[in-house]
């Protein structure tokens, strides 16, 4: 019966084209999550270092006039400041605040007479009393477009041509623009995958993990398990899922929680997670998973429940086969479906809290992830600046709709009777 | 019905002391002493504070005097972070503001959803209803923190600078806090809560939508709008007066259990525009490790979250004859 009812499930998933493509998208984020993770083609050093200056927009969309002088005024003094430090050699060529663009090889004598002819173009545009206006303004138009394009050429002599230090990764670096704190958009939105893919999996792994071996030991034995099962899950839905999440998150945030099993077990979870953004992800996981496995736990209850009483499972008990042999073999397969839901519905839940725990200072720290992006973005969106808050959402936005999606398929697949 | 009754009461005695013992225990992984150690704080200063908290009492005796606090409703504690300040108070105090936000939010949202559900449902299949269904995942998948921040710069920044109305507030003001009648009414809720409800009406109205257009198609596949059909009522009549009555049990079912939710207000909306309501109030708590607000906050949710479960069930059991309390 198994058999034939899941080759019909599938059959019907494989015709369903939504969630074919839903699940190629998500298949789509895997991968790079993968790639990220195996490869470490970005780097977490990548994504928190300069890249250029603050809120550049993406596409290679130039800013606007009044931006492009703070650019270069901000360029030039930063190179001046270099060349007056005691070693300005080693201080300019450990300038990295234009990511993997490197200065030039000229002498620290030229990198001053350079600055100079960037302050002359400056001060002629400075005299302007606002720069955006004159660009358009029909009389000045020419000459201070002219003048911006000088200024700009001025500017790019201090550096080594792209070039040479590779084109495709600038490209990337700058595709999306910059934040306020001049780092890449593009590739903070791309390391995020990686993050949110490991937030949705591994806490839908533990709370339907959970929530199975609960619902299924309360369902199937009855009695005192299923009387204490229903009322520790009783007691955790009747606090706000959202105060349960924050209280956890905080008090587990601290890092005694970690500490402690860490002592305990020989640093199981350090060499387990590793690294110091995972390592600030261990109070998230537990207080999504104690906060989210009641979901999968009562609905398996229930099916459990009904399973025990249907023909084929009495037939099992009559011919005497043990009861863990009949909940492996005859009712677990029957629940997988809703442990799929389960887990799709949980995946959204786990993205989308982790947004509003960042948000808090409660998420991911040391690194990038979408619910920082957006949380940071609220004082570049004042100043009409979109690109940081529009390349999150697009990102997240994209995952979690393929994940709606999904889940609604499978529903329709498993639940004929689901509207 | 009454045994019923007390049976689900009894049986929500373990479950309540339950709730407020994992809070207790919760909160205390953290050591709220170690905040509040002034410098080169000797151990004797540690326990003075802990003495003075009244953590040094054994776990039980604390835990004893969280249940007198609720079994008598007087929430008399001292804040930890707020001196001079009652749990109670603070509670009272930052009540109404929550619910300037989600009463109105709560009935909008639920309004509106019903009458796009219907309108979904009357089109089954069709593209109004397939587009409809389309557009409430679409809102479904954006965060709440986006519609926060687009709607705070467009609707209170971008408006106010492009027409000069200055129609919605950017942040909430300290001084209005204590404005109530009819002042409140005309000027202060427009201007101030008005914009947070538009925002979560707008986030709401996806999961609404789907979950009562669910049901009414539900409904509409029922025998008895075979018959009304069969004996020629008009499509208008099935929808607003057959399939509406009878689709109102599960609608009054999910605002009831929704109405505990009211007094946590929302806490992001309320953190972003500054609202002094609940959502807020309990995050402060929550980050001064100030345990009498989370304690007794959760105390007091958790009640109202059994009781108004209760009483859904035993509504049911007046309103819907087959539904037999056992």
């Amino acid at each position: 019966m198994t058999e034939s009812t899941q080759s019909r499930a599938w059959r019907k998933f494989v015709q369903h084209r939504p969630a074919l493509i839903a699940s190629f998208i998500i298949a789509t984020y895997v991968l790079v999550a993968l790639s990220v993770m195996i490869t470490g083609w970005i780097t977490l050093d990548d994504t928190n270092r300069r890249v250029g200056p603050p809120n550049v927009p993406g596409f290679g969309l130039q800013p606007d006039p009044e931006q492009r002088m703070e650019i270069a005024e901000h360029l030039a003094e930063r190179i001046e400041s270099l060349c007056d430090r005691k070693e300005p050699v080693t201080a300019l060529r450990e300038f990295r605040d234009l990511g993997s663009r490197r200065l030039a090889d000229l002498s620290v004598e030229q990198f001053q007479e350079q600055a100079e002819s960037v302050w002359e173009i400056y001060d002629q545009l400075a005299k302007l009393e606002n720069v955006n206006d004159a660009v358009i303004a029909s009389e000045s138009s020419v000459r201070v477009t002219a003048l911006l394009s000088d200024l700009d050429a001025r500017c790019e002599q201090f550096l080594l041509p792209v070039a040479q230090t590779g084109a495709t990764w600038r490209t990337l670096e700058l595709l999306l623009g910059t934040d306020r704190q001049g780092r890449s958009i593009f590739l903070r939105a791309v390391y995020s995958i990686r993050v949110a893919i490991m937030v949705g999996l591994v806490t839908g792994v533990m709370a339907v993990l959970i929530g199975t071996l609960t619902g299924l030991a309360a369902g199937y034995f009855g009695g005192v398990v299923d009387g204490l099962i229903t009322w520790l899950y009783s007691t955790f839905a009747s606090i706000p899922s959202i105060v349960l999440l924050i209280v956890l998150a905080f008090m587990f945030a601290g890092g005694d929680l970690d500490q402690f099993i860490n002592s305990y077990t020989g640093n199981l979870l350090r060499t387990l997670v590793g690294g110091r953004l995972d390592e600030t992800l261990i109070p998230v996981y537990i207080s999504f998973a104690i906060t989210y496995w009641i979901g999968p736990c009562r609905v398996i209850r229930g099916e459990t429940l009904k399973i025990k009483e249907l023909e084929y499972v009495q037939a099992a008990v009559v011919m005497g086969y043990g009861r863990t042999r009949i909940l492996l073999r005859h009712v677990l397969p029957n629940v997988t479906h809703l442990m799929l839901i389960s887990f799709s519905l949980l995946f959204i839940g786990a993205i989308k809290s982790e947004v509003i725990l960042s948000y808090l200072g409660l998420g991911v720290q040391n690194g990038p992830s979408w619910g920082l992006m957006i949380s940071q973005s609220s004082q570049e969106v004042m100043k009409g600046f979109f690109w940081q808050i529009g390349t999150a959402t697009a990102f997240m936005f994209v995952l979690v709709l393929a994940f709606n999606i999904l889940t609604d398929a499978l529903q329709d697949v498993f639940d004929p009777k689901h509207v | 019905m009454w045994a019923y009754l007390i049976r689900r009461l009894a049986w929500n005695i373990p479950v309540y002391l339950g709730i407020l013992l994992f809070i207790m225990l919760v909160l205390r992984v953290r050591d709220p002493v170690f905040a509040r150690l002034p410098k080169n704080a000797t151990e004797e200063d540690k326990e003075d504070i802990r003495a003075e908290l009244g953590l040094n009492r054994p776990f039980f005796m604390q835990y004893g005097a969280l249940l007198k606090q609720v079994a008598t409703l007087t929430f008399d504690e001292e804040s930890w972070s707020k001196p001079g300040q009652t749990v109670g108070e603070i509670l009272r105090r930052s009540i109404g503001p929550s619910l300037a936000i989600t009463i109105p939010a709560l009935v909008l949202t639920t309004c509106l959803s019903v009458a796009v559900a219907l309108v979904s449902a009357w089109f089954r299949g069709r593209p109004p209803d397939r587009l409809l269904v389309f557009v409430s995942v679409l809102g479904m998948s954006v965060s709440f923190l986006v519609y926060i921040i687009l709607g705070q710069y467009f609707a209170a920044y971008r408006l106010t600078q492009i027409t000069g109305i200055d129609l919605f507030a950017i942040s909430f003001e300290p001084e209005i806090a204590d404005v109530d009648g009819v002042e409140f009414i005309t000027s202060v809720w427009p201007h101030y809560y008005l914009l947070p409800v538009l925002i979560s009406v707008v986030v709401a109205m996806g999961y609404d939508t789907r979950f009562y257009r669910a049901v009414m198609v539900e409904e509409s596949l029922r025998d008895y709008i075979v018959t009304a059909r069969a004996k020629g009522a008009p499509q208008w009549r099935i929808m607003f007066l057959h399939m509406l009555k009878n689709a109102m049990i599960p609608i009054i079912t999910r605002v009831a259990i929704t109405l505990p939710f009211l007094i946590t207000g929302s806490f992001l909306l309320e953190r972003y525009f500054g609202i002094p309501g609940m959502g807020n109030q309990l995050l402060l708590a929550v980050e001064g490790l100030d345990f009498p607000v989370v304690q007794s906050f959760t105390a007091v949710f958790a009640a109202l979250y059994i009781g108004t479960i209760l009483l859904t069930d035993v509504l049911y059991a007046l309103v819907d004859p087959r539904v037999r309390l056992s």
